[in-house]
């Protein structure tokens, strides 16, 4: 902060004249001491800086002055002057402490050890203290040194000022006021004063330091008002002409000065007049407004100081979107970036990306000329700016440049030296960043390596449009060209696209085959096809680029002439040669896997039906027909998955670049389209539809009757029309489900979309059955179409109807036509889907920058912990194991998959000859490799994981025993012989041979190792990306049901909210209680009764007012039977218990009077003129007391679980601490989904349990997993501190000590004033310091410094030669 | 979509948490937190938080594998140098890009540099180049042949 004395030292020219230009000279030359004044920096292009004679370009401009007549508060600090002057006397500027008081806490506040949170606090108490002090009330507090009355104090109002008010004071010197005042006409006025900033600076510079000490001010306070303004520098409010300079166009920021200058001269000249007139007054607050306006247009002023128009102060100019934190400093505009429609090109590699001639004529690159390149940059040079492949400038070390637009090219180009800097085109090669908006993770910018070519579009391989979620129906994408050696390195070996085929978000596989290719794949691996010579061979170079060399396969039939099956053809696009040394072993099941059913209960593996198993063995394609679970995306044990992991990115890129090729160019040939004749239904499939859609109908018929004989059987926990809404929903869903069936069944196996459905390329068997047979129920909000009108949806149908057709069935297909009701419902849920994309994008987005805002600088250090920038510790070990979520193989984020390591071991290393081990020695084995250090929490590996291998490697040796014991005979010996060959049976089918096991074992282990998390991942920022980015996904179905229908649990994007909000109230509170005994129906009935909350007037059958001659009492009696039927333990003493503790009923124990068992008699004991009202308010208010349960829970419902005879109580509503002590509870095993609940009641680690817990609840609902050491991240952030934060502006202010990062986030000016006042210093550690300083932060490449290793110089000790 | 407005600024945050008011009664507690805080920590020698860096005492603790940051930013490093015409420490076989000369004296363990790592405590470790395992992802197989 400037004091006075530091802006008039600062400023170069004092500003007193409101104009800017000189009228004289037609507004040509800026008038001196005006706003425009040379002085503070070149007013436009043409003139130079009066200062420093400096250009328009190279001047920063200088600081004016402006000193005010009399001084005024700055509004930033307002509340702080506030706070500041509550804590001091008024009259002797001390502090309003008591000595030893104040000398506690200067001490407290001096300790270097206490963080700013801790000082705020601090500083919050004194000024309580200071304002509740002994020997005066709240209104008034006497001075201890000096001993004058200090009234009250606070913010006045409506405009900017503090009043003090001492009208509440006891003192003599008010009495005389009043007794003073009295006399005049006006009796009434108020004693409280506006205490004005001239008085207020007074009293601060009369501070003492000490006391500045105690209040947290890292400055002198007398610096919080404004007495001089320094005057901004030209260059930041540029003044602009128009009309040829006739008129100029200022910057909101001048032209509120030029409204303070005005002022001050008003108020000056007011000044100047006799002493005593008080006109200056009212100048003075309108200059007061003036410099509030300049720094904060927000403030709120009377509305006699209107504005014309809004015009921005300095505050507006840092915050929001646009302003200069995040506009400017945290996001910058940068060069040599291009934007343009993309397409696909299915011939580009992976790693590609297609940049048009015209842009790589404008996107350079300055490369240094060196040996190696001399002689290309010369030739680019030589071309010249226009000519592809050319150059735009050459830099001289010396600094200067020269464009090559001009002629004199080839001569540059000769003399062209090492060590210049050729600006030369983009080449193909070159590294570019590839990115499309919204970049929800990081793989929405990847780096691709260049190639220049014709037209105008970016392209590349489809099988990259998944990280980009990006389409060719008219997207545009970015790209930016790094500048340097080092930019292009790092983006090459960090964000290649190679490098990030798996998303950090559990592991997938997420550049994989799309679209076409997989429908190709489909139809090539179709089991009756069969290729001849010429083209099988044909389609083998359709692979690559006739630059491979291929080995053909022997041929599957050899006579009558050879051909080859589509199988064989993937089995050589995995395998092409036989150099290649590439085993690819793996088996999955595709969608079409028939699961055995009737009679078979073996599962079908490769003899299924439909072909939908897949075995690779060694590369070669056994069986099963590829899609989507093969080659797509989102799957871990993928055909890329699998090789990515047991070879590397490089395989897996090959192996989609030669997929794509290939069936981009033979479904070229093949053909695939789909026409009107797809979705024409047959005979077959009309009558079917028919069928099912009208025995659908009559179900619902039959439940409407039932409802309207009131016969419905009702579902636990709703009531008749909420029952028939749930069976009529559930029996119309299943028949869009069954028609979808059917349509699978009956639809010709050439029909597309049936092939595009089955290999899951596009299209659901819904989106088929939708299109031939019948659109389904519409929803509106989770229900059923509401009513618009009257008692119906549309006034087609008669009132109340709840047939299917008149709550928005569409039993039409889009290809027989909706008629004009159920079209109109169908545009019903349209919207509804429409609207809600709309709202929730907003929603996400704003959750993901939060989440990034609070977890974006945690990362791994070298020591293994998690920990903030300010070397916080907030994990020890990275998610419990230190691996990285992004290479994990297995499922729930489990490192590896042993079953699939094994098969691969058993695969590669056949038994051949080797002998077969026993289970005893496989066990001895691994307990020996087990054993080993790297085996061991200090050679970094997990209890977890040890136990896992083990477990696997003893079922595995259990199954051994099994088969080896089946085989061996009931009766009876064998012989050596029958032995023997019955132990390599049994071998053959689960025995191991032990290199084997030996290369099992230390694949696993190696690999294990191999995904420990690298030292400076930004693993924050990935955990709040993986978190973000599924939140866009999820859409619609907000609201679900957890076991029992009627109990709603929020989920989605709002239950989310929740989480990380850490909200104080959630929507459905869900509290899951475990009974003590858990199969008996009975007993949780009596749990849940015990619970539910029952009012007196439930169980009373009558509370009556019985007036007699001397008393009057309230008599209680209850109702015996339903009381037993409802198995409540209540009576008359338990009733009064309940009443005695409900609040606001006042009644002592001494006023009831049990008659018996079931009565009670409420005597009270007022005043008789009171007594009738207090019996009638007594009497109306009984009957809402509550005698037995718990207040806070809405209600009970018991929940049996699937398949078993087990019973546990989902209770609605908070109070866990209540429900975990009542009886019949199991309190160890009963949760909330409440987290600050959990926290009070179970505790912080109970609260992090419980976060993570709900988190991957409502991900997984939503079909979404997420890898849980994210979710661990984000909860142990969320707690580190001992108390659950939420990632809220309220909760990083708790986490983060920076104010950079915080003033980024939310609240700039806040945070920006009060560290100011507060003195603090940032260390610029965290990510967005770094941002918005410019320099390398602390994590991933910039966390280790690298040195030059010299070598060492060998010194020759050689004899001396003068002593010789 | 790329322009949709995100921004929830202004009018649509949640409303201000009320901060718990500071009872009289629980200040005496804090007041009892804050004396013990006052006395020196045990852990911390005194002449500790006075030397910013050092090298770290005793055998280094940190993995021998080279991390992809250390990796990138040595090969970006060195690229870098290559480009401006530095010594090139490996046999060329015609490779002009200034990376892929950087990425074969990685291979070939030449690169001389050291890489500093600072640990959490502003102590550090330094590794040359030559001596950390680089996970070459060529060679990573499965099986015995």
């Amino acid at each position: 902060m400037f004091s006075e004395a530091d802006v008039l030292k600062m400023g170069e020219v004092q500003v007193n004249v409101s104009r800017f230009y000189d009228q004289a000279t037609d507004n040509k030359t800026t008038i001196a001491h005006g706003l425009l004044d040379p002085r503070m920096g070149p007013p436009n292009k043409a003139s130079t800086c009066a200062t420093c004679h400096g250009e328009f370009q190279t001047c920063p401009g200088h600081f004016g002055y402006l000193p005010l007549a009399l001084p005024v508060f700055n509004v930033g600090y307002i509340s702080h002057i506030v706070d500041i002057l509550k804590c001091i006397c008024k009259s002797c500027s001390r502090i309003l402490l008591v000595e030893e008081e104040r000398l506690d806490f200067l001490k407290k506040m001096r300790n270097p050890k206490l963080d700013h949170l801790k000082k705020n606090e601090t500083f919050k108490r004194v000024v309580k203290r200071c304002n509740a002090m002994v020997g005066g009330t709240r209104m008034a507090v006497t001075c201890s040194r000096c001993g004058y009355i200090n009234g009250s104090l606070k913010k006045a109002g409506g405009t900017v000022g503090v009043i003090h008010d001492r009208s509440k004071v006891q003192d003599n010197t008010i009495k005389e006021a009043v007794a003073a005042i009295s006399n005049m006409k006006e009796s009434k006025t108020s004693l409280s004063t506006m205490l004005d900033p001239q008085k207020a600076l007074k009293l601060f510079k009369n501070m003492l330091d000490e006391d500045c000490d105690l209040l947290y001010l890292g400055v002198r306070p007398e610096k919080l008002i404004i007495s001089t303004i320094p005057v901004p520098p030209l260059p930041i409010r540029p003044s602009v002409k128009v009309d040829g300079g006739t008129t100029s166009n200022e910057n909101d920021i001048t032209l509120r000065l030029a409204e303070i200058v005005r002022t001050n001269a008003v108020v000056n000249s007011a000044l100047s007049e006799p002493v005593g007139n008080k006109s200056y007054l009212e100048s003075w607050e309108h200059l007061q407004f003036s410099v509030a306006l300049y720094i904060n247009s927000d403030v709120r002023v009377p509305p006699s100081f209107d504005q014309p128009k809004p015009m921005s102060g300095l505050v507006q100019r840092m915050k929001g979107k646009q302003g200069r934190f995040r506009g400017n400093l945290s996001g910058k505009r940068v060069e040599y970036t291009g934007r343009t429609v993309i397409s696909p090109d299915p011939n580009l590699k992976i790693t590609e990306v297609a940049i048009p001639i015209l842009m790589a004529r404008i996107l350079t690159y300055p490369e240094r000329v060196s040996h190696h390149n001399i002689e290309r940059l010369r030739h680019a040079v030589r071309n010249g700016t226009s000519k592809y492949p050319g150059a735009k400038h050459i830099r001289k070390p010396d600094g200067t440049m020269m464009s090559l637009s001009i002629n004199a090219r080839k001569r540059l180009a000769d003399e062209l030296k090492f060590g210049d800097v050729v600006d030369r085109h983009l080449i193909d090669g070159d590294v570019v960043l590839f990115n499309r908006q919204p970049s929800l993770h990081r793989m929405s910018i990847m780096s691709h390596r260049a190639r220049i070519m014709p037209w105008r579009t970016l392209r590349f391989n489809e099988s990259v449009c998944n990280p980009y979620n990006a389409d060719f129906d008219g997207d545009e994408m970015n790209m930016h060209v790094p500048q340097t050696e080092e930019a292009r390195t790092e983006a090459l070996m960090l964000m290649g696209v190679q490098n990030n085929l798996c998303t950090p978000k559990n592991g997938e596989i997420l550049v994989a085959s799309t679209q076409d290719f997989l429908t190709s794949s489909f139809l090539i691996t179709r089991k009756d096809t069969f290729y001849d010579r010429a083209s099988f061979s044909l389609m083998c170079c359709y692979m690559g680029d006739a630059m491979d060399s291929l080995d053909l396969p022997t041929p599957a039939v050899v006579k009558p002439i050879e051909l080859w099956t589509g199988k064989q053809l993937f089995s050589v696009l995995l395998r092409p040669h036989a150099d290649m040394r590439v085993y690819l072993n793996l088996t999955l099941t595709e969608k079409s896997y028939t699961k055995p059913s009737g009679k078979r209960d073996k599962p079908y593996e490769t003899m299924c039906p439909n072909d939908g198993y897949v075995y690779i063995h060694n590369s070669e394609l056994i069986s099963g027909q590829l899609g989507k679970a093969t080659l797509g995306n989102g799957n871990k044990d993928g055909l890329y998955s699998v090789l990515l992991r047991d070879y590397n990115s490089h395989a897996a890129a090959a192996c989609m670049n030669r997929l794509a090729k290939l069936s981009a160019r033979w479904i070229g040939n093949h053909g695939f389209s789909i026409g009107i004749d797809d979705v024409q239904p047959g005979d077959n499939l009309n009558d079917n539809t028919h069928r099912i859609i009208s025995e659908g109908n009559k179900k619902c018929e039959n439940f409407i009757l039932d409802f309207n004989k009131g016969k419905l059987k009702l579902q636990p926990g709703c009531n008749a029309a909420q029952t028939l809404e749930a069976e009529i929903t559930g029996v119309l869903n299943k028949i869009r489900d069954e028609t979808g069936k059917v349509c699978m069944e009956k639809l010709h196996w050439r029909n597309s979309p049936l092939i595009m459905s089955q290999c899951g390329s596009k299209g659901s068997p819904i989106n088929i059955s939708q299109m031939i047979a019948c659109v389904g129920q519409q929803s509106v909000g989770g229900q059923r179409a509401p009513n618009g009108f009257m008692d119906r949806s549309l006034p087609h149908f008669p009132r109340k109807s709840k047939t299917p057709a008149a709550k928005g069935f569409v039993a039409n297909s889009f290809y027989s036509g909706l008629t004009a009701t159920e079209f109109f419902f169908h545009t019903m849920g349209g919207r509804e889907g429409l609207v809600d994309t709309a709202v929730k994008t907003a929603d996400t987005g704003y959750m993901s920058r939060k989440l990034m805002k609070g977890l974006e600088d945690l990362s791994v250090y070298y020591d293994n912990t998690v920990r903030d920038s300010s070397a916080c510790i907030v994990q020890f070990t990275y998610g419990g194991d230190g691996r990285d979520p992004s290479q994990m193989e297995g499922k729930a984020g489990f490192p590896l998959n042993f079953d699939r390591l094994l098969m691969k071991a058993k695969a590669t290393c056949p038994a051949d000859q080797h002998k077969g081990m026993s289970p005893s020695e496989i066990r001895e084995m691994v307990d020996e490799r087990l054993s080993m250090h790297d085996m061991t929490p200090e050679g970094g590996c997990s209890e977890d994981f040890r136990k896992k291998l083990k477990e696997f490697i003893e079922k595995y040796a259990v199954t051994l025993e099994i088969t080896m014991r089946a085989f061996q005979p009931h009766v009876g010996e064998l012989n050596d012989e029958e032995s023997r060959i019955l132990e390599t049976v049994a071998q053959s089918i689960s025995g191991i041979t032990s290199q084997q096991l030996q290369v099992f074992l230390d694949t696993c282990i190696y690999r294990y190792h191999d995904k420990k998390i690298d030292a400076g991942t930004n693993i924050g920022a990935i955990g709040a990306q993986s978190i973000g980015e599924p939140g866009t996904q999820m859409t619609l179905k907000t609201f679900h049901f957890a076991g029992v229908a009627s109990m709603n649990v929020t989920l989605g994007v709002p239950r989310i909210k929740e989480i990380l909000n850490a909200a104080k109230k959630i929507s459905t509170p869900v509290i899951t209680a475990k009974l003590r005994s858990n199969d008996n129906l009975s007993y949780a009935k009596l749990v849940k009764v015990q619970m539910e909350r029952t009012y007196l007037g439930q169980v009373a059958k009558s509370i009556k007012l019985v007036l007699g001659l001397r008393s009057a009492s309230i008599v209680i009696s209850l109702d015996k039977g339903t009381i037993q039927a409802l198995q409540l333990s209540i009576d008359a003493y338990t009733v009064k218990e309940s009443i005695l503790k409900t609040p606001k009923i006042k009644l002592k124990d001494h006023n009831f009077k049990v008659l018996d068992g079931r009565k009670l008699e409420i005597i009270l004991s007022s005043e008789k003129s009171k007594l009738y009202f207090d019996l009638h308010w007594l009497k109306n208010r009984l009957p809402t007391v509550v005698v037995k349960g718990i207040g806070t829970i809405e209600r009970a419902v018991i929940n049996k679980k699937k398949e078993q005879d087990k019973f546990n109580l989902l209770v609605e509503g908070t109070g866990l601490q209540a429900v975990m002590g009542m009886e019949g509870i199991n309190g160890h095993e009963t949760t909330s989904n409440h987290i600050l609940e959990v926290q009070s009641t179970l505790g912080i680690e109970a609260a992090r349990r419980s976060i993570i817990k709900e988190i991957q609840y409502t991900m997984e609902s939503h079909g979404m997993s997420i890898d849980i050491r994210h979710m661990m991240l984000l909860a142990d952030v969320m707690t580190y501190k001992g108390e659950v934060l939420g990632i809220t502006r309220f909760g990083i202010q708790k986490m983060k000590e920076s104010v950079l990062m915080l003033a980024s986030f939310e609240k700039t000016s806040d945070h920006l004033f009060n560290a100011s006042v507060n003195g603090r210093v940032d260390n610029i550690e965290g990510v967005s310091e770094c941002i918005i300083m410019g320099i390398p932060m602390q994590t991933g490449t910039g966390m280790i410094g690298v040195k030059q290793k010299v070598p060492k110089l060998e010194l020759c000790h050689r004899p001396d030669v003068i002593l010789s | 979509m790329a322009d949709e407005d995100y921004e929830m600024d202004a009018g649509a945050y949640e409303d201000e948490p009320i901060e718990p008011e500071l009872e009289e009664g629980a200040e005496e507690d804090v007041e009892g937190e804050n004396k013990d805080e006052e006395l020196p920590d045990p852990l911390l020698a005194d002449n500790e938080d006075t030397e910013e860096q050092k090298l770290a005492q005793g055998p280094r603790k940190t993995s021998k594998y080279m991390t992809k940051y250390e990796r990138a930013r040595i090969l970006g490093t060195r690229a870098l140098q290559i480009s401006m015409n530095a010594p090139v420490m490996v046999e060329l076989e015609g490779e002009t890009d200034p990376l892929e000369i950087a990425m074969k004296e990685l291979r070939a363990k030449k690169i001389p540099f050291t890489i500093r790592r600072y640990l959490p405590d502003g102590s550090y470790e330094d590794w040359g180049v030559d001596e950390l395992i680089v996970e070459d992802s060529w060679k990573r197989q499965v099986g015995g042949d």
